[in-house]
């Protein structure tokens, strides 16, 4: 997978034709086969642009700031980043006519070890699902499968998962690098800050980072869309994806197997009424 | 003082660190979710100093905790009662194996702002009860660049003990501090002593290792310009690819900006001091709604400005270190390297 | 350093309400026996803890030469100062920790001419100021206050303002900035008024000023086309703070630490800092 010529043609044409502000791509960084997000504003920058499959950022989390809010942008997106743009889209954070969306019909993105990412590997739309204009060969929309994780997870007893989840949450530093690099986390005051709210602690302690990213993961509950920028972003490497998976397939087995961010509009499962929804849970 | 150096083969420096983790509290890089982090280790096998560079998080939380208990308060009848439940510093002495050399720089830096004017007791008392022993820097990581900043790492005292691997096969065990001095005589018996050719193959081993480096910087020329470029429009570049959080500050060995905060269930309540980090949005907002530091650039401005030339200004070192953790941990791979080498050159 | 950080009990000896916003807290040490040992300079600063909510940074508002007591005035803006005005009452208790920071440079204030310029809320640590000036009044020369607030309703302090007019060795100038009925003082922003009305002695004239920074900024710059020199002018600043001693790495400018260099700097000092304002 390797559409980096066809991007930078991409990008120059619209730099050319003056259709754009800037555009949100990746470049190498030059060492250990790595690639970072990087924001172009001249015809002339096109040239560090690559996409290969250590393309992995989900760039869709620059369109939450203000210097490209009102901005015309061109930007790259592979399946499960398109559903959060999807998602933005619909919650009103960028305007479409805004938007030149490349999208990507993804073969998977490796993760540091050189392997097929797991999220990828479990993926159930690696084809952008919006686009202005859309690379490679779509293969569909691919059966929905329970992370391998969550059903290790499934089989603990409850003291053990507790246990489990403890030891996790003992190695969070607080540093909420996985909100800010969520596309989804826009909000400007966030409920889990110390500063903005009395609810949650402010301090560093296990029961702190518990409180935090549970709640954290439950406001993204029907909004997730998998892409693990999140876990990508962690510098103490939790399993992040362990909070979001158990969401989301809870919610797809209780909300007529739905997924977030694969039609455009489609608020998620939280934010819309159905008559057959479940309601076994209400007492 | 004379101070010492021992010699001998790999086998032998394992077993003088069993021999540690046999009568000490020990901490080492110990592995957790693919990350290395120093944790107690309580046997011998667990032992494992030589843990890669930059997948190691800074010795710092051992000495300046993430979170820490600063008193605990209760509301009785007869009014507050405030105890002081400041959590125990350290009682007895510790020793911490595989330190980094850009770790145990990392601390003689911070000596500086926790000494000055109110003394940080239990700091001080963290830093005098530990023995802290350096593990073999063999090959410059990726975003490594110590030896960039005024830091001559084969005269560094900032461990008590320094472990060289010798490009002759043999490894060295150097006392670099009175007090690692005192630790070897005690701890390293069974080792022979040795004396200047042995210096030699370390000094190889040194320049082996110098060379190593893929980042160089002319540090001297770097602070110089730096002083300068407080309105340069670098800044804004720089910063547009961050996201924001924290997690360049809390995994730098040097960072050391707090907050605190108050936990109350009822009548009663604890106060905890915890990191903090000058990226964050709130770290200066004020209570009027006035924020000298809304955008992104001014924040970047003064982490890159404090590191390179404000901490240097007031206390005469530089507050980066070198170690390339930030780098490694940040969500998009910022450099500070390449930040400050890009805003000096412009 | 946690121990640095715990703070010692204060009881609310009095609660005085300012302005509608503004309240005044007269606090003594629960345990008297500290009283003693609890020794300030105007200028200086205490940390205020309402247990439970959290600590905030404020300049104790009364001199140490009026024994027994502390003032602090508090303006209600964040969290933590609405819950003090909500929750804290007289005979309650708060946590204090202090004093920090540097003080007026009184040495060199004696045998001068004092115009204090004071807005809002800002005269809070100049009060300390006046207060202390008042006590030692022989050490001064002349003695103008210049106070301006945004309405009548808005100034603070009004009974010692009273007792300050009827004090015949200060000349007291007031100010608020539009007009309203049954205000017979001044109308209009205290730059113009310094400008117009005050006419001040810039020979042998120290000036010491506090306020929003909006009004700082035109304050400096109607001082400067008066003649006054920067290291003449003298000011208190506002930053974000949470130790006070150093440590916490928040109030920095450059490499100045404000809560240990200042807050209190000299215009002088000011222009040499780098522009976070």
């Amino acid at each position: 997978m390797d559409y980096t010529m066809q991007i930078q043609d991409t990008a120059a044409r619209l730099f050319s034709e003056e259709k754009i502000d800037l555009f949100i791509g990746y470049r190498s960084t030059g060492f250990d086969n790595n690639q970072v997000p990087v924001l172009i504003h001249h015809y002339q920058d096109v040239e560090q642009l690559v996409f290969t499959d250590k393309s992995v950022f989900n760039l869709t989390n620059y369109l939450k700031y203000e210097y490209t809010r009102n901005k015309r942008v061109g930007l790259v997106v592979k399946g499960c980043d398109s559903r959060s743009l999807n998602l933005m889209l619909t919650e009103n954070q960028v305007k479409r006519e805004n938007l030149f969306i490349i999208g990507i019909a993804c073969e998977g993105v490796m993760n540091e070890q050189g392997e097929k990412a797991q999220n990828c590997v479990e993926c159930v739309m690696p084809d952008a699902v919006i686009y202005d204009e859309l690379l490679g060969a779509p293969t569909g929309q691919r059966e929905y499968q329970v992370n391998a994780d969550i059903n290790e997870l499934a089989e603990q007893p409850l003291i053990e998962r507790g246990t489990h989840f403890e030891e996790i949450f003992e190695n969070c530093i607080r540093c909420n690098a996985c909100r800010h690099s969520c596309p989804l986390c826009y909000c400007n005051k966030c409920c889990i800050d110390q500063e903005t709210s009395t609810l949650y602690q402010g301090s560093n302690t296990t029961s702190g980072a518990f409180h935090a990213l549970m709640t954290w993961s439950l406001h993204l509950a029907g909004r997730c869309v998998d892409c693990r920028n999140c876990e990508k972003a962690c510098p103490s490497h939790l399993p992040l994806h362990l909070l979001h998976k158990q969401n989301e397939q809870v919610i797809y087995e209780n909300f007529q197997e739905h997924l977030a961010g694969m039609i455009k509009d489609d608020r998620g499962a939280f934010y819309k009424y159905s008559m057959s929804d479940p309601d076994d849970f209400i007492m | 003082m004379n101070l010492t150096t021992y010699i001998t083969e790999p086998a032998g420096l394992q077993s003088f660190y069993e021999a540690i983790v046999a009568t000490n509290e020990t901490y080492a890089p110990v592995e957790k979710l693919g990350k290395f982090d120093y944790k107690q280790i309580k046997t011998p096998p667990e032992c494992q100093p030589d843990s890669p560079i930059e997948q190691t998080m800074s010795i710092k939380p051992l000495f300046f905790p993430k979170s820490a208990r600063v008193m605990k308060y209760e509301a009785t009848a007869e009014g507050t009662d405030v105890t002081d439940t400041t959590e125990d510093p350290l009682a007895g002495k510790r020793v911490i194996l595989g330190v980094k050399h850009c770790d145990a720089r990392g601390l003689q830096v911070l000596d500086e702002v926790y000494k000055w004017d109110y003394i940080d007791t239990d700091y001080q008392k963290r830093r005098e009860n530990t023995i802290i022993i350096s593990a073999r820097c063999e090959q410059a990581a990726t975003h490594c660049f110590c030896t960039s900043l005024d830091y001559d790492v084969e005269q560094s005292d900032a461990m008590d003990v320094a472990v060289i691997n010798g490009l002759d096969g043999k490894v060295y065990i150097q006392a670099r501090t009175e007090k690692g001095e005192h630790f070897l005589k005690e701890n390293a018996s069974g080792l022979a002593a040795t004396n200047g050719s042995a210096l030699e193959e370390m000094k190889k081993q040194y320049q082996a290792f110098s060379g190593s480096f893929r980042l160089k910087m002319d540090y001297k020329e770097i602070n110089g310009k730096m002083q300068s470029r407080f309105e340069s429009p670098a800044f804004e570049e720089v910063a547009t690819n961050c996201v924001s959080c924290n997690t360049c500050a809390f995994v730098c060995p040097t960072c050391h900006c707090f907050k605190i905060t108050d936990e109350r269930i009822r009548d009663e309540g604890v106060r905890y001091k915890s990191y903090d980090s000058c990226n964050n949005i709130y770290f200066t907002l004020m209570a009027g709604g006035h924020n000298p530091r809304p955008a992104k650039y001014r924040r970047w401005r003064q982490r890159a400005m404090h590191k390179f030339v404000y901490y240097k200004e007031r206390f005469g070192v530089n507050l980066c270190v070198g170690c390339g953790k930030c780098t490694i941990s940040c969500p998009v791979n910022i450099s500070i390297f390449e930040v400050v080498n890009q805003v000096s050159n412009v | 350093m946690e121990q640095l950080l715990v703070p010692t009990i204060c009881t609310v000896d009095q609660l005085i309400e300012e302005t509608p916003d503004v309240r005044t807290y007269r606090l003594k040490f629960k345990d008297d026996s500290l009283t003693d040992s609890f020794k300030w300079l105007p200028g200086q600063f205490v940390e205020f803890s309402l247990l439970g909510s959290g600590e905030c940074t404020f300049c104790i508002a009364s001199s140490a030469t009026r024994k027994g007591y502390f003032d602090c005035s508090i303006k209600r803006a964040g969290i933590v100062t609405a819950d003090i005005h909500n929750e804290l009452d007289e005979g309650d208790e708060v946590g204090i920790r202090g004093p920090y920071g540097n003080w007026f440079p009184l040495e060199e204030l004696k045998g001068k001419n004092l115009l204090f310029i004071g807005g809002g809320i800002g005269l809070a640590p100049l009060r300390s100021l006046i207060q202390y000036a008042i006590d030692t009044r022989n050490e001064y020369k002349d003695f103008t206050i210049l106070y301006g607030a945004r309405t009548s309703a808005d100034i603070c302090y009004k009974e010692e303002i009273e007792e300050w007019k009827n004090n015949e060795s200060l000349k007291v100038i007031l100010t608020i900035d539009k007009a309203e009925e049954k205000w017979k003082e001044h109308v209009g922003v205290v730059p113009k008024i310094l400008e117009e009305k005050v006419n001040p002695v810039v020979e042998n004239t120290k000036v010491i000023t506090c306020g929003p920074p909006i009004m700082i900024k035109y304050t400096l710059m109607s001082l400067d086309k008066l003649g006054f020199a920067p290291k003449d002018v003298v000011t208190t600043l506002e930053m974000k703070m949470q130790c006070g001693f150093g440590k916490c790495g928040r109030c920095n400018i450059g490499s100045t630490y404000v809560c240990k260099d200042g807050p209190v700097f000299t215009y002088e000092e000011l222009q040499k800092l780098p522009d976070e304002f």
